[in-house]
């Protein structure tokens, strides 16, 4: 299967997954473009497609929880950012993509009740 | 000039966008594609990032001492301007 006609596909497989979760796609359609290209050629490459922004290793368990949409290993971090770390998804209302911030992992204050993190002030 | 190392991934779109922002303010800096690597380099990357209280997530850029991960342009300015 060509690369393209596998970006068509992952797209098909993840829309309504991240839809369930309240996310859709970046609608910065040149950078969903690029990323569902990596997805689709680390696929190619390894049989799964993982998150392009990510580091995998040896350790299984934890490279399971890059596997896109990752979106329910990261619920709390994504979040607080309003988008997954690599850009793909983003919340639902968002419109404005490229005015979101990558706030890193250590940097996301885990909320003491269940609701979903806030940003350090 | 501070020393700027980048540890990212050649698929990582923020990667991409890092490199970009230090090559445009004409700043050097060391890039280190992580998926490049071999297994033993690519643990020590990892350990080191830990390390710094990091999580496995690109780009990772460290500005003199300070690391940052993420792509956040105005602390990049901020650590490269900080004395």
């Amino acid at each position: 299967m060509s690369f393209e006609a596998r970006k068509k596909a992952l797209r098909f497989l993840f829309g309504p997954a991240a839809g369930k979760l309240g996310y859709k796609f970046t609608p910065n359609e040149e950078d969903a473009d690029f990323l569902l290209e990596q997805e689709a050629a680390i696929e190619a490459e390894t049989g799964i497609p993982y998150c392009p922004c990510q580091a995998r290793s040896k350790d299984r368990a934890e490279n399971m929880r890059m596997v896109c949409p990752c979106i329910p290993f990261h619920r709390g971090h994504y979040d607080a950012m309003r988008r997954c770390w690599c850009g793909l998804f983003v919340h639902k209302d968002v419109t404005d993509p490229d005015g979101l911030r990558q706030i890193p992992e250590a940097g996301w204050r885990k909320p003491e009740g269940g609701a979903a993190g806030l940003p350090p002030r | 000039m501070k020393k700027v190392t980048i540890y990212a991934l050649s698929t990582c779109l923020w990667c991409r966008k890092t490199k970009k922002f230090f090559e445009d303010k004409k700043v050097p800096f060391e890039a280190v594609d992580y998926d490049k690597q071999d297994e033993n380099r690519q643990s020590e990357m990892l350990a080191e990032m830990k390390r710094s209280g990091c999580s496995g997530a690109f780009p990772f850029t460290r500005i003199g001492d300070a690391c940052v991960q993420g792509y956040d342009p105005g602390e990049f300015e901020r650590l490269l301007e900080k004395k």
